[in-house]
């Protein structure tokens, strides 16, 4: 049976997005089956680093009850993985679409979460998938916890910053261990130099777990050329010898051991 | 020097009753609560509260524990929550009964058994279409 692999942060713009694209296909390229869905209904980017053309049906649809998951998929194999198959399912990007997300009430996201839990059927069980990762909104809001509590496995992303550092282990308290997640943390965009340094690096470790038992996955050092790119690049197949891929491939392979 | 007291066995037993019996009363306590916050927060026609992820994060542990195990079951019998949670089939039935209470789990008899499901209104396996198997 294969996961489904939530990737949640408190704040935005700790790189959740560019680890959800980078480790679905990097899955996807050691001949894994994936799906790679964006639950970031506030702000959906997907589209644009995909480069892929309007869907006839996106995520929203799903989860509206227009239609099934499938309908909501695009098959991006042959341009994107070398191995394995690589679907993707986008928010809908439209304003009018972000403005009627923002006002669903709760029965709704009650249903939302039904159909979200009900992934594990279709997607692992029945479409035989091994990995779908769900790209997240930051913080406690609706769609990232129906995403958290339908996961297998969440993912946090952390930057360096102390309001980051202290958000998180509020949600470490609040959220993930309230529902008994597996959970692993991951740093990003940490300087070289105090990755470079044994203290430095095992001080900050520690001021993020406090007083936690969860793993660190990983921590991914801060690269000008991902930011240089501007995000049109996918590093895995763009720049496979890159230290960012050496370092995702570390972190896969033991997120597969989670 | 006073040698170590021998604790007799009735006593340890006796001890042990009356801590699980603690343990039930703190957790009918607990339902007691939700339930008045519940009947606090229902709309004045008397519409509950729904089962969202919102309300499971104010749910007591062991209830929690239950509804996002209901949750992901979708419809169940006691003793299938009970195998997911690894918790004895009479604790879970206690517990989904305290949730039909509180209007966040419905409950229907097939036959002699009694299933436990959260009411969404639509059946998903109504736009269902089939996988290919390439």
């Amino acid at each position: 049976m294969g996961k489904i692999i939530a990737i949640h942060s408190y704040k935005g713009g700790t790189g959740k997005t560019l680890l959800s694209v980078n480790l679905s296909t990097l899955y996807a390229n050691r001949g894994k089956n994936v799906a790679l869905l964006d639950l970031d209904f506030r702000a959906p980017s997907l589209q644009a680093i995909l480069k892929v053309q309007n869907s006839e049906y996106w995520i929203n649809d799903y989860l509206n009850g227009v239609c099934d998951i499938k309908k909501a998929l695009i098959n991006l194999s042959e341009t994107h993985a070398k191995r394995g198959r690589l679907f993707v399912g986008l928010a809908n990007p439209s304003t009018e679409a972000i403005r009627e997300m923002t006002a669903k009430d709760r029965k709704w996201e009650m249903k939302a979460l039904g159909r979200l839990l009900s992934l594990k059927t279709s997607l692992l069980s029945e479409a035989g998938l091994d990995y779908v990762f769900l790209d997240t909104s930051p913080g406690l809001q609706y769609s990232s916890i129906n995403a958290i509590v339908s996961a297998d496995v969440v993912l946090v992303v952390s930057g360096t910053d102390i309001s980051d550092i202290k958000g998180t282990q509020r949600m470490i308290d609040e959220l993930y261990e309230l529902f008994e997640k597996k959970t692993g943390l991951v740093m990003n965009k940490v300087l070289v130099d105090v990755l470079d340094s044994k203290t430095q690096r095992a001080e900050l470790t520690k001021k993020l777990l406090n007083s936690s038992k969860l793993p660190m996955i990983e921590m991914i050092p801060c690269f000008c050329d991902i930011l240089r790119t501007g995000g049109v690049s996918i590093f895995v197949n763009d720049k496979p010898e890159h230290p960012f891929v050496k370092t995702l491939d570390k972190m896969a392979t033991t997120i597969e051991d989670l | 020097m006073s040698l170590p007291r021998k604790v007799d066995p009735i006593s340890t037993t006796l001890l042990q009753k009356i801590k699980e019996s603690l343990d039930r009363l703190n957790e009918k306590m607990e339902v007691m609560i939700e339930i008045q916050k519940h009947e606090r927060h229902a709309g004045p026609e008397g519409i509950p509260d729904v089962l969202d992820v919102m309300t499971l994060l104010s749910l007591p542990d062991h209830l929690r524990k239950t509804a996002v195990t209901l949750c992901k079951l979708d419809h169940a019998t006691a003793e299938q929550v009970a195998e997911q949670t690894k918790r004895a089939r009479a604790v879970e039935s206690g517990y989904l009964n305290q949730l039909v209470l509180m209007g966040y789990v419905k409950k229907e008899r097939r036959g002699r058994k009694a299933y436990f499901y959260v009411e969404r209104d639509e059946n998903p396996d109504e736009m269902k279409e089939p996988w290919e198997k390439s």
